[in-house]
């Protein structure tokens, strides 16, 4: 499988595969000595048979369901689970066998979890990790310096970890994983929990990393985060990859709707609005004075549809819906748009 | 090429750390004082009327019980707590992720919090001192081989903890685990009863394991019941008993690894 494409890639999995092995026990004591006799166990395939290379400077969206085997596949690439079978490798190395020297390369942030010392000033931990990663003292201040204006960690410094309130752990941890500058940062569910201020400030910081040549692997629910960052999308289902390619071209391909919704002066009658704008279709709103026209954006301009409505009836007040990765993605789950229509 | 710097700075983090918790940690030292005291009470009477039991007559028994306390106090209850929480929580997960080797950086945690250990055990022992009276002291040679002893606590047992806290890995579970540890040591580490006390095969089987080298040893080379051979035999097993375990943990941790599950974030 050494390709030349592989052999530049920065992330080569290959058929990388995660099955976790559960005890099945009964309840009670009896069901706990009965395991001891006989044991069983349920298999789970949290990973199933994944290909996926990732080029340096790329952004990658990995995207799906709760239990779909996103941590599952981070937690392999970091080195962090041993797979069941398949290869993987990460700028050469496999993770799991050179675990130190691939920890030296990447940054990593478990949104959910967090790796600061939770008794310690977040000052102290970033000196303990430049202190583990090596960094030298000039560059710590200077990268401290850059992530500070970012992030504005000048605040959080001399806080106790377990002191910080949800966004500034996040601030703070996102720091921590790129205090020594790693090539490749793994981001898993890094806006969980955040407010909608916290989140833009997080998605600014990430392009601005990417932008700068950092690999990223964004694992996510939020979509909005996708948007921002990546500019290629990969959809993992059951332990799957589904689809992976493109994100600008899935979504003019499987995003194709737009929305106008408009506010009126007075009630009309809709059937008769209807036949005069043009390829669209004409939804009721909430009330007698609102209505919205879906139509296919590379069929017809906003400015087409808007005035036909215009001219036919008195418009107070309109807005326009861009079609979201959202919509591509439940595509996606209802099975509308399939890997083999449109290949990596 | 391996510094040590960051295993110095995770100590201190520890050291830190234990003193934020400072209640749970006297708290949970403080059931080892009730033993020692329950223990000098108890082994007072009895010697007082017998004079000397197997060997050992009140200011030994007494120095035996302080040196054992001592040791038990070092990489106590809370070392392997912390251990087994952070692979049944998943934060093992991000400990994974730092280009550290994990043992040497558990280990770094663990003189953290033998050192607080250490000064708790020692103002408890000048305050038994002062309530049940002096000890004998050892001669200089002996007492050196006493502190290398005692020294040689805190890796032997650690690998012991840590080698329990890796079952956890399995099992997922870890107060089972950790009570049947503390049972079997507390019998086989002559820390309930001197070994001497022991029937003589069960004496034998102590000897040759490695919880004696983590209460037994370094007590008998304080109250002088093992010396010349005997006592640089007994420090001589701690050190073998670290080194196989010290094999022998970093061998299964390669198949610890391929059990870890983490589910979720």
């Amino acid at each position: 499988m050494d390709g030349p494409v592989a052999a530049e890639a920065l992330i080569a999995a290959r058929a990388l595969t995660k099955i976790f092995r559960r005890p099945v026990k009964d309840p009670g004591t009896i069901g706990a000595l009965r395991h001891l006799v006989t044991r069983r166990y349920t298999e789970h395939v949290a990973v199933d048979h994944i290909d996926l290379t990732v080029h340096a400077g790329e952004a990658v969206a990995y995207v799906g369901r709760n239990g779909a085997g996103k941590s599952t596949t981070v937690k392999l690439l970091t080195g962090v689970l041993v797979p069941t079978s398949g290869e993987v490798r990460v700028n050469g190395l496999v993770p799991h066998e050179h675990r130190i020297a691939n920890a030296r390369r990447i940054g990593v942030v478990f949104g959910q979890r967090s790796q600061l010392w939770w008794d310690l000033p977040v000052r102290e931990s970033f000196g303990l990790l430049r202190d583990m990663y090596r960094v030298p003292a000039v560059r710590y201040r200077q990268t401290l310096d850059e992530l500070s204006d970012v992030l504005g960690l000048a605040e959080l410094m001399p806080v106790v970890a377990r002191k910080l309130s949800l966004g500034q752990r996040m601030r703070a941890d996102l720091a921590a994983a790129l205090l020594h500058r790693p090539p490749i940062v793994y981001l898993d569910e890094p806006t969980i929990g955040l407010d909608i201020e916290v989140k833009d400030a997080v998605r600014a910081f990430l392009r601005r990393i990417v932008a700068d040549g950092t690999t990223v692997l964004l694992t996510t629910h939020d979509l909005a985060d996708i948007e921002d960052v990546c500019r290629r999308l990969v959809i993992i289902d059951q332990g799957r990859i589904i689809h992976d390619g493109d994100l600008a071209s899935v979504r003019d391909s499987f995003a194709r709707e737009r929305s106008i919704h408009f506010q009126l002066a007075a009630p009309v009658d809709l059937a008769a609005v209807a036949p005069r704008v043009p390829g669209g279709q004409v939804l009721a709103g909430r009330t007698g004075t609102e209505f919205s026209v879906r139509f296919d954006r590379f069929a017809h301009t906003a400015g087409e549809v808007a005035a036909a409505v215009m001219s036919t009836v008195d418009v107070v007040d309109f807005r326009l819906d861009e079609p979201g990765i959202e919509d591509v993605v439940r595509k996606v789950y209802a099975g509308e748009l399939s890997p083999a229509a449109h290949p990596a | 090429m391996t510094s040590l710097r960051p295993y110095v700075g995770l100590a201190l983090a520890a050291w830190r750390s234990v003193q934020a918790y400072r209640a749970t940690f006297v708290l949970g030292l403080l059931m080892l004082v009730f033993n020692l005291l329950a223990m000098l009470a108890l082994w007072q009477v009895l010697l007082r009327s017998r004079g000397s039991l197997a060997g050992f007559d009140w200011p030994h028994m007494k120095a035996y019980l302080l040196v054992v306390f001592v040791a038990n106090c070092l990489v106590s209850t809370y070392s392997d707590y912390t251990m087994a929480m952070r692979i049944q929580s998943g934060l093992v997960a991000l400990d994974l992720t730092k280009p550290l080797d994990y043992q040497a950086a558990r280990f770094a945690e663990t003189l953290g919090r033998v050192a607080l250990e250490l000064l708790t055990a020692g103002a408890v022992t000048v305050a038994a001192v002062l309530a049940f009276g002096g000890l004998p002291l050892p001669g200089p040679g002996q007492l050196a081989l006493f502190v290398v002893s005692l020294a040689a606590v805190v890796p032997l047992k650690f690998l012991i903890v840590y080698l329990t806290g890796m079952v956890c890995f399995w099992t997922q579970d870890y107060l089972g685990v950790n009570w049947a540890r503390v049972a079997v040591s507390a019998l086989l580490s002559g820390t309930l009863i001197p070994l001497a006390f022991l029937p003589g095969w069960l004496r034998d089987v102590a000897f040759a394991l490695p919880f004696q080298g983590t209460a037994s040893a370094p007590a008998l080379l304080f109250i002088g019941q093992a010396t010349g051979a005997r006592a640089v035999g007994l420090v001589a097993g701690q050190l073998a008993w670290t080194v196989a375990l010290c094999a022998g943990t970093r061998w299964a941790w390669r198949f610890a690894l391929r059990q870890l599950t983490v589910h979720g974030g």
